[in-house]
């Protein structure tokens, strides 16, 4: 097995433990920006030295650079895929907890007619 | 129409509707002969639903929006928990597929006291069972399958009829809005440890019912729902 292997393996298992135990606190929200600091720096290198992303490739098992980013899209895609879903469904929790309330308020009893 | 020889005072029943104005009118009046407090949860319905329940005598609570049945069923508890001396819960489905007199049973179950809550089974041994046949294989399954259902011995994953005391109504919390809140209540009994057992029942069958009932295939969103629930913040 080569390094790309074992990388994309431990991404999906990681994807799949942040699915398992997401719970947004301030800690884990610092680690997405710091994680985008890393990606907005990464992306500027790639583009400044494409060239570069194949020797990273070939360090990894990967031939060519542009096969590396696609499968680094792919996970990243997941990623955000899974925790808009999450998000989401946090929101319409407290939707409905939100027309919870407005219906509880608007109340009718049958005495009223 | 039903000789009433238990204290219905203090009882409570949940009826979640969703645009169900053909039908929850009788469902309501039936409710009503025997039990003094029905409230009717219209779960956003765009044809009169809470017109029809409220002038056959039930309290009316109007989602604006839909939200579903679980989200339904949360407000009616959260409203009948707030009137003054109510002691028993009940959830009673809209379409009229579930019989007054079971409810009346089921209360009775309760007033012995030895239990927190009622669950209604189609499948205990003794009563016929009028569920067609696919659908009972794939409930019975989701029963068995279900390490929670198995460990508290419940035989039915998805019955509409539960009969509950104050203790549960209480620290009821159910965040699935839609049909996975059937499985989040079990998982809620055994999380909070209240007492549970169940009462055969009777589910009649009628072309209304079969047609607004949920399809089958509505069980995947069940399962996956299942896994997910926890994992959000409440």
């Amino acid at each position: 097995m080569n390094w790309i292997q074992v990388l994309l393996i431990a991404s999906v298992v990681a994807l799949l433990v942040y699915l398992l135990r997401s719970r947004t606190n301030a800690k884990a929200k610092a680690w997405v920006k710091v994680g985008y600091a890393l990606f907005v720096i990464a992306a500027v290198y790639a583009i400044l030295r494409p060239d570069d992303t194949t020797v990273v490739a070939n360090w990894l098992g990967v031939d060519r650079g542009a096969d590396l980013l696609s499968y680094a899209l792919t996970i990243a895609f997941i990623f955000t895929t899974l925790s808009t879903y999450l998000r989401f469904k946090q929101l319409e929790l407290r939707y409905a907890q939100l027309v919870r309330a407005v219906a509880l308020q608007s109340a009718r009893t049958p005495e009223q007619g | 129409m039903y000789v009433v020889d238990i204290d219905t005072s203090g009882v409570w029943i949940i009826v979640p509707a969703f645009n169900e104005a053909q039908v929850i009118g009788d469902v309501v009046a039936d409710l009503r002969s025997v039990f003094a407090h029905v409230v009717c949860v219209d779960d956003g319905s765009g044809d009169g639903t809470a017109g029809v329940a409220l002038r056959a005598g039930a309290h009316v609570v109007s989602h604006p929006v839909n939200l579903g049945q679980g989200a339904a069923i949360q407000t009616g508890v959260e409203y009948a928990r707030r009137r003054p001396g109510s002691e028993v819960f009940a959830t009673f489905d809209a379409d009229g597929q579930h019989r007054v007199k079971d409810v009346m049973t089921m209360v009775e179950r309760l007033r012995g006291g030895d239990v927190d809550i009622v669950i209604g089974t189609r499948f205990a041994g003794s009563t016929i069972s009028h569920t067609p046949p696919v659908k009972r294989l794939i409930l019975q399954a989701a029963a068995c399958l279900s390490p929670i259902s198995r460990r508290l011995r419940l035989t039915d994953a998805h019955n509409g009829l539960r009969v509950f005391n104050r203790a549960v109504a209480e620290h009821l919390n159910l965040t699935m809005s839609g049909m996975s809140h059937a499985g989040e209540f079990i998982k809620l009994i055994d999380e909070n440890r209240w007492r549970v057992a169940e009462e055969p029942v009777e589910i009649l069958y009628t072309e209304y019912s079969l047609a607004k009932g949920q399809p089958l295939l509505n069980g995947v969103n069940i399962v996956f729902d299942g896994f997910l629930r926890g994992r959000l913040r409440r």
